[in-house]
C-alpha cells in the first residue's frame, strides 16, 4: 500500500514536470492493481481511470487548463526536436510556450499526406527508432509511422493499467487477436498489454474466419479484439455452422478501425453471447489517443494523452453545435515521442453534439457522435444534406438479409442516392422492399443491384485483408 | 487525605483489570467496527509483506525521534496522528462534520485536562478517561484501517514477532522506552489506555492495543468467527493476564515492580505459533472479497484421498 503510494506519486511527478515516465513503474502499478482487485474484487474509492493516469478532473475550467499546457509542452519539445515542426510552428509565426486555445488555429493541420511526403521530418532529433507500423492503406496510401522502444514499453504498461482498473482484462482470460498481421503496433501493444495483465494472448490475424471460430470456441478466449467487418464474417460463419453462445466463453468484445452498426453489434452479441460489444476510437498516426464509446453512442476520447478538436469541415474553426467536423488530435508528450504529429487531421467525421451537459455513465470526459466515416466518402445531396457513410452502413446492414459486413457503392445524383448493392443484400427480400427499408432510415434511394461476384469491389473492408495458412490435410496426418 | 500504598498483588490485580477493559474493549469495539462499517481506501493498493517492513522502520526510528524532539513537538505529531486516524475512521459513521466536531471537543478536552486537572487522583482519573475514550476510538479507527485495506493474519503475525523483538531490545539492551513513557506521561495525547488509582497509574500502550485489535480482526476475516475466539483468548491470556502478572513474578526476583512491561516479547511468538496453527487447520486466508461475498469456512481435511488411478496406455 505504501509502496502504491511512492509509485503514483512518481508517475504524478512525471506528469507535472512533463518528464518521460518509467513504464516499468507503471508496469508496477498494474501489479498492485491486480493485487487489489485480487484481494477486495474491486478497486477502491476514487477508482477513475482519467484521473489516476494524471487526467485532469470533470470541469471544463480545468480540462482547458490542462489541455493548454499539455499542447504548451509538446508544442516547445516539437520546436526543437522535430524538423517538420520546428519549420511549421517558425511559419506560423507561433510561440509554443505561449500557445492557448484561441492561438491554437493560427498551427495548420497536418494532413496524412504531410505523412506519406516527408516521414523523415517527423522524426524527433531526442528519440531511437525501433518499430513501425503502417497504416492499412484502406483509405489510400499507407503512412509509416516509426516508433521508439519507449513507447513501445509506456504505452502497453498504460493500456494494461486501464483495462486492468476496468476489469476488462486480468488474469485467466485470453484475448483473440484478429486484427492486420501488418498491423505491428497494434499486435504487439495487445501482446504486451496481455503480459502484464496476467492474461493470454493469441494473434491469430486475419485468418479464415472458421480457423478463428475454431480458436474461439475450443481455445477458451475470453475477449475478442478484431474488426467490425471481421466480426461481421465471424457471425455468419458461426450461423452457417449453427454454433450457439454456449460454444463460447467470451465476454468482451473490442471492435475498432471501421464503423460498426447496432444491427451487427446485436447479432454478435447474440451469437457469441457477450454483453459488451465495445465500439473503440483509435489510429495509427495519433496512438496513443484513444476513444470509447457510451451506451448513449458518444464517442469520448481521452483526455489524458492528447488533445481532440472537431473542426468545421469548410472553415476549419470549431464545429458548430450540431454540426459535422472531422477530428483533429494532438497526442501529448511525454506519451507520444519518437514522430509525433501536431493537429493531425485524422479525417474522420463526427457531429458535434449540442451544448448541453452530458448524462452518460462518462460525462466527465467531452464526446462528440461517433465517427460517422471519412471525409472524403460523404455524400453531398444538397448545400445542407449530406449522407455519411454511417447512415448508409446502418441502414444496409439492418436489412433483414443480413448482409454484413455492409458491401455498397453510394452517389449522388440530382438530390437522390444512386446505391449500388450485391444481388444478395436482398435476395428474398426484394427492391421495392428494400427502398421501403431506407426511406424509413431517412435515405431516399435508387438502387442498382450487381452481381456478388462484384461485392469486395465495391467498399474494401479490413476483413478483405485476409491472411492466408497452409491447411493441413487430415490424410496425411492418419497417414 | 493520605494514600497509602497498596500490596504488590493489589497493583498486579489493578493492573491487570486496566489491561483486560482496555483490551477487551478496544479489541470488540474493532471487531464490532469491522463487522459494521466500512471504511474508504485508496483505489489502488492492499498491504503487503513490504509495507510490514516499512511500518517496521518507522517504528524502530520513533523512540529515537520521539528522544530527540521536545516535547511540545512530540505533542504536534501525536495531535495530527489522531486527528487523521479519527477522522479516517470516524467520517464514514458520523459525517464529515460531525466527525471533525467529535476530534475537536475529544483533543481540546485533553489539552484541557492535562493543563488543570493533574493535581489529585479525581482529577488525573478523569484525564485517564478522557484519554482512554480517544486513545481506544484511535485504535480502534487504525485497527481497521489496515485491516480494510488488506492487511491479512500474516502480515499482523509477522509484525507481532517483529514487535517481539523490538520490545525486548527497546526495553532492556536499549531501555528508550520506559524513558519516553515516564517523561512523557501527563503530557496531551499520551499514547495510553489506563486509569490511576491512589498514587499509581496503570495503562496499557497504543501499540499493545493495535497489535491485538488488529490479530483479532484479522483472525475474523481470514477464518471466521472460530480464529476469532480463539484470537481473542489469547489476547486475554497472554495480552493482558501475563502481561500484567509478570512484574508480580519479576518483582520476587528483583523487588522492583516499577517497570515497563514489553508485552509484545510474550504476545508476540503467542500470535504467530497461533497464525501457524489456524493457517494449518484451515488453509488459505480469506480476502476481503471472500469474507464479504460470506464464503465460509471449512477445516482442512486430514483424511488423504487416493487418486484416480490412471488408464493404462493400450500399447507402447
Amino acid at each position: 500500500m505504501f509502496e502504491t503510494g511512492v509509485r503514483q506519486f512518481r508517475m504524478a511527478m512525471g506528469m507535472v514536470w512533463g518528464r518521460r515516465l518509467d513504464a516499468r513503474n507503471i508496469g508496477r502499478l498494474v501489479d498492485d492493481v491486480l493485487a487489489t482487485l485480487a484481494e477486495f474484487g474491486e478497486p477502491g474509492t476514487g477508482a477513475d481511470e482519467q484521473q489516476l493516469l494524471g487526467g485532469p478532473l470533470a470541469e471544463p475550467a480545468a480540462q482547458r487548463e490542462f489541455a493548454v499546457r499539455g499542447l504548451r509542452h509538446t508544442a516547445r519539445r516539437l520546436a526543437v526536436r522535430s524538423p517538420f515542426y520546428a519549420r511549421r510552428f517558425a511559419a506560423a509565426d507561433v510561440q509554443p510556450g505561449r500557445l492557448d486555445m484561441a492561438g491554437l488555429g493560427a498551427i495548420p493541420v497536418t494532413t496524412k499526406q504531410d505523412l506519406i511526403e516527408r516521414p523523415g521530418d517527423f522524426l524527433c532529433t531526442d528519440a531511437a527508432v525501433y518499430l513501425t507500423t503502417r497504416t492499412t492503406g484502406t483509405t489510400g496510401r499507407p503512412a509509416e509511422v516509426w516508433l521508439s522502444r519507449y513507447e513501445m514499453e509506456l504505452w502497453p504498461a498504460l493500456g494494461a493499467l486501464g483495462s486492468v482498473l476496468r476489469q476488462d482484462l486480468g488474469p485467466g482470460d485470453i484475448m483473440q487477436v484478429n486484427v492486420s498481421s501488418r498491423a505491428t503496433a497494434a499486435n504487439h501493444l495487445a501482446a504486451a498489454s496481455c503480459r502484464l495483465a496476467k492474461s493470454g494472448c493469441r494473434l491469430l490475424g486475419m485468418v479464415s474466419p472458421d480457423d478463428a471460430l475454431d480458436s474461439l470456441a475450443e481455445g477458451g478466449a475470453t475477449v475478442l479484439f478484431t474488426y467490425p467487418s471481421y466480426l461481421a464474417e465471424l457471425v455468419i460463419a458461426a450461423r452457417r455452422r449453427g454454433m450457439s453462445p454456449a460454444d463460447f466463453k467470451l465476454r468482451r468484445v473490442t471492435l475498432g478501425g471501421e464503423v460498426l452498426s447496432p444491427s451487427l453489434a446485436q447479432a454478435a452479441r447474440q451469437m457469441l453471447g457477450v454483453t459488451q460489444v465495445e465500439d473503440s476510437y483509435s489510429m495509427t498516426e495519433v496512438i496513443p489517443v484513444t476513444g470509447r464509446t457510451c451506451s448513449q453512442s458518444h464517442l469520448h476520447i481521452d483526455l489524458s494523452t492528447g488533445h481532440t478538436e472537431l473542426l468545421d469541415l469548410q472553415t476549419g474553426e470549431p464545429a458548430a453545435p450540431g454540426a459535422l467536423g472531422t477530428v483533429v488530435i494532438t497526442p501529448y508528450f511525454p506519451y507520444r515521442d519518437c514522430m509525433p504529429v501536431f493537429r493531425y487531421d485524422t479525417r474522420d467525421i463526427a457531429r458535434r453534439l449540442p451544448d448541453e451537459a452530458l448524462a452518460c455513465e462518462v460525462s466527465g470526459i467531452p464526446a462528440m457522435s461517433q465517427i460517422l466515416g471519412k471525409a472524403g466518402s460523404l455524400l453531398h445531396l444538397g448545400p445542407a444534406d449530406v449522407i455519411t457513410p454511417r447512415q448508409l452502413i446502418d441502414a444496409i446492414e439492418a436489412l433483414p438479409t443480413a448482409p454484413w459486413p455492409a458491401r455498397y457503392r453510394a452517389t449522388a445524383h440530382g438530390g437522390r442516392i444512386q446505391l449500388t448493392l450485391p444481388a444478395a443484400a436482398i435476395t428474398g427480400y426484394g427492391e421495392a422492399a428494400a427502398r421501403a427499408h431506407f426511406a424509413e432510415s431517412g435515405l431516399d434511394v435508387d438502387l442498382a443491384i450487381v452481381s456478388d461476384d462484384l461485392a469486395a469491389s465495391l467498399r474494401h473492408t479490413r476483413s478483405d485483408l485476409r491472411e492466408i495458412t497452409f491447411a493441413t490435410p487430415h490424410a496425411l496426418v492418419e497417414a | 487525605m493520605t494514600t497509602e500504598p497498596i500490596s504488590l498483588l493489589q497493583q498486579t490485580l489493578t493492573e491487570f483489570g486496566v489491561i483486560l477493559f482496555g483490551v477487551t474493549a478496544v479489541s470488540a469495539g474493532s471487531l464490532l467496527y469491522f463487522r459494521r462499517v466500512r471504511m474508504e481506501r485508496p483505489p489502488i493498493g492492499t498491504f503487503n509483506g513490504r509495507d510490514i517492513v516499512i511500518l517496521l522502520v518507522f517504528i524502530s526510528a520513533l523512540p529515537f525521534l520521539y528522544g530527540t524532539l521536545p516535547n511540545w513537538l512530540i505533542t504536534c505529531l501525536l495531535v495530527l496522528t489522531f486527528t487523521s486516524s479519527l477522522f479516517i475512521g470516524y467520517r464514514p459513521v458520523l459525517g464529515a462534520t460531525r466527525a471533525w466536531l467529535g476530534i475537536g471537543l475529544l483533543i481540546g478536552l485533553n489539552f484541557w485536562t492535562s493543563r488543570y486537572l493533574m493535581g489529585t487522583t479525581a482529577g488525573w482519573q478523569l484525564w485517564w478517561a478522557e484519554l482512554s475514550i480517544l486513545v481506544g476510538l484511535g485504535s480502534i479507527a487504525v485497527a481497521n484501517l489496515y485491516v480494510q485495506g488488506g492487511m491479512r493474519l500474516q502480515h499482523v503475525a509477522w509484525f507481532a514477532l517483529a514487535l517481539a523483538a523490538y520490545d525486548i531490545v527497546f526495553a532492556t539492551i536499549l531501555p528508550l522506552t520506559d524513558k519516553l513513557v515516564a517523561g512523557y506521561l501527563a503530557h496531551p495525547l499520551d499514547p495510553l489506555l489506563g486509569m490511576r488509582f491512589g498514587v499509581d497509574n496503570y495503562g496499557v500502550g497504543l501499540g499493545d492495543l493495535l497489535i491485538y485489535s488488529m490479530f483479532l480482526v484479522a483472525a475474523y476475516k481470514a477464518y471466521g468467527p472460530q480464529a476469532a475466539r480463539l484470537a481473542f483468548g489469547l489476547i486475554v491470556v497472554v495480552g493482558a493476564c501475563v502481561s500484567a502478572f509478570i512484574p508480580f513474578l519479576i518483582n520476587f526476583l528483583d523487588t522492583e515492580l516499577d517497570l515497563l512491561v514489553p508485552s509484545q516479547a510474550f504476545f508476540g511468538p503467542a500470535a504467530f505459533l497461533c497464525y501457524l496453527w489456524l493457517k494449518r487447520r484451515y488453509g488459505r486466508e480469506r480476502t476481503m472479497a471472500e469474507y464479504r461475498a460470506g464464503a465460509g469456512i471449512t477445516p482442512r481435511s486430514t483424511a488423504t484421498t487416493q487418486p484416480a488411478p490412471a488408464p493404462e496406455p493400450a500399447s507402447v
